[in-house]
């Protein structure tokens, strides 16, 4: 459904200098500074999958999205999108996809959303009959009806969010690009908004390409995900596999009879194992010991026992590693490398 | 044939669509539109004003009575008028649409961009000086100046257009600069404040002038030439011609570059 080949995209900017010297100093130089925000991006999604596209801001998520929407003209590669090149053919394109983005809306501030749909029904040129069945749809998806007539500015962000998302797949689109869309939104409207999206895909069997900081969007919705930072794409795979390759880690949270040698207890020692595969924080104000350690060397019940031996435990938590810390570390170039 | 036909069809449907809720936004502020219509029309009448009291002092200017040059002066503000009442939107382009990244919203829909921009938005300003170029007209028609066959009102109606279209060009050609310098606004005011020379005889420029205004920035063909056509037996329905030519020429150049801006526009950070 969409193949991207080696894409880049190269900016460049006049260069800045600091300070109000800086400044004039600016006006007379001719030094220009060369960006690249997307490096030699490949890869291929196939008809129906979800994939979220992740990255730190200014990673390259957007550029991409916006070079596979047209909007952008790649330096360097192409990408086809349901057999067409969005920078060439960029009407077609159009026709073929629907985008929301998180940050910006595209509905008409002043109207009423009952009006900008009309409007897109014209521009898309969807037929009354397909136009009624989607409304249908969507209104059973969104909940649309409940501020249908009122105009755009005075929606509220979930609801205006909602209408976004209407208005992008009134075409019925095959490709479905989404770029923040639970941004700023709490988690109720989070929640109607991801049932919304899967309802979508698994009815219409749209591509969906979303890129996302929340770590619940990725984990309630994409199959696969691809990483990118730097402009450089780091991981390419599924969710469950990046989980299993870097999530070993497991933390134990235990609430203990206070005593002063805890503040000096470590598991590593009693377990004989290095410092690098379990560590010992302790809480002292609030008699909390946590132990993080990897699960496929040392056993959970191994580490509980050790602590038992040691003092009164009053309490157990264990906690598998979240995506979000996975992403974390990905985000602060901690696995980077053994990634690629 | 079929195919453009259908294609035209949709266009101007969704240009009704597009202005009607135009309209409807803009009309919710009354005070506004009013107060728009009012400023240019009292604008136009400081303008003719000014005329009258330079009048006093000299009755010919190189030639050309107060009278024809009210006809000169009211002839150039029709073009102006269609072109501001139409197009208006392209400014935008030129102080805020391109840094601010909202071109992607045109970018996003199966129309033409051009089309897109100024669907947008009509600016009933204009209607201030559509009206008193009208006026002017009509006055000077009823005064006996202006000459009237069939050749000089078909004319004319070709001479109108032609004209709105030269300025649309010059608007589109500076406003497109944006999509290389982020905001071309200065640059558009400049050449747009050209026309101004245009309400008046061009032999009263200097050389410099009346080259600029005549052949880079043709506004004098938007305004003194044609209308001197309409005042003058002795002057040939070739200016007419010219002015067309220069019309489309203006308008590839411009629509041309206008293109190439939208294929290296480079959106926005989020």
């Amino acid at each position: 459904m969409i193949q991207v080949s080696h894409i880049s995209k190269e900016f460049i900017s006049p260069k800045k200098y600091p300070g109000l010297r800086g400044a004039i100093k600016g006006l007379f130089s001719n030094e220009k500074v060369k960006k690249m925000a997307v490096d030699d991006i490949s890869f291929h999604i196939n008809k129906g999958e979800i994939v979220g596209y992740i990255g730190s801001n200014g990673a390259g998520k957007s550029t991409t999205i916006k070079m596979m929407t047209g909007i952008l003209t790649p330096t360097n590669g192409e990408c086809i999108v349901n057999g067409v090149n969005p920078s060439k053919y960029r009407k077609e394109n159009a026709q073929n996809i629907g985008v929301v983005f998180g940050q910006r809306t595209q509905l008409w501030w002043d109207l009423p959303l009952s009006e900008s749909f009309s409007i897109l029904k014209e521009i898309y040129n969807v037929s009354d009959e397909d136009y009624k069945n989607r409304m249908n749809f969507l209104n059973e998806v969104l909940d649309l009806e409940e501020f249908f007539h009122r105009p755009v500015r005075t929606l509220s962000l979930g609801q205006r969010m909602r209408g976004d998302l209407g208005a992008a797949l009134l075409h019925n689109p095959k490709v479905l690009y989404l770029d923040e869309p639970t941004i700023g939104l709490d988690l109720v409207v989070k929640d109607k908004i991801r049932k919304a999206i899967k309802t979508i895909n698994d009815n219409y069997e749209t591509t969906i390409i979303l890129t996302t900081h929340d770590i619940d969007d990725i984990e309630e919705l994409c199959s696969r995900i691809i990483v990118i930072d730097e402009g450089k794409k780091i991981y390419d795979g599924s969710l469950k596999e990046l989980k299993e390759k870097y999530g070993s880690k497991r933390k134990i949270r235990m609430e203990v009879k206070h005593s002063k040698e805890l503040a000096s207890f470590s598991t590593a020692e009693k377990l004989n194992c290095s410092s690098n595969d379990c560590l010992t924080e302790y809480d002292a104000d609030n008699h909390l010991l946590t132990i993080s350690f990897d699960k496929h060397k040392i056993e959970t019940p191994q580490v509980i026992s050790s602590v038992m031996e040691f003092t009164d435990v009053f309490d157990v938590q264990i906690q598998e590693t979240e995506l979000s810390e996975i992403v974390k570390q990905i985000y602060n170039h901690e696995v980077s490398e053994e990634l690629v | 044939m079929e195919q453009k036909n259908t294609t035209f069809k949709r266009y101007f449907k969704l240009y009704r669509l597009l202005i009607g809720q135009f309209l409807k936004a803009i009309m919710q502020s009354k005070v506004d539109f009013f107060m728009g219509l009012f400023g240019f029309f009292f604008s136009q009448v400081m303008g003719i004003a000014f005329l009258y009291l330079v009048f006093q002092q000299i009755p010919t200017l190189d030639g050309w009575t107060f009278d024809q040059l009210i006809f000169i002066y009211g002839f150039a503000q029709i073009p102006r008028g269609i072109d501001h009442l139409l197009t208006d939107n392209i400014w935008m382009i030129a102080w805020r649409i391109v840094i601010k990244g909202e071109f992607d919203r045109y970018m996003l829909r199966p129309m033409n961009l051009f089309f897109q921009v100024i669907a947008e938005k009509l600016q009933p300003d204009a209607l201030g000086e559509l009206l008193v170029g009208s006026i002017l007209i009509i006055l000077s028609i009823s005064k006996g100046i202006v000459i009237i066959d069939i050749w000089h009102v078909v004319l004319f109606l070709i001479s109108i257009i032609a004209g709105a279209l030269i300025y649309t060009s010059i608007k589109l050609f500076f406003a497109s600069f944006a999509f290389w310098i982020k905001i071309s606004g200065p640059f558009l005011q400049v050449a747009y404040d050209m026309a101004e020379f245009a309400k008046y005889p061009t032999e009263i420029y200097t050389k410099i002038i009346r080259f600029l205004i005549t052949w880079v920035i043709p506004f004098a063909f938007v305004a003194y030439l044609p209308a001197s056509y309409f005042l003058k037996a002795d002057v040939s329905a070739t200016v007419i011609g010219i002015e067309c030519i220069i019309a489309i020429l203006f308008w590839c150049i411009s629509y041309a570059f206008f293109n190439k801006g939208t294929s290296i526009y480079e959106s926005s950070g989020n």
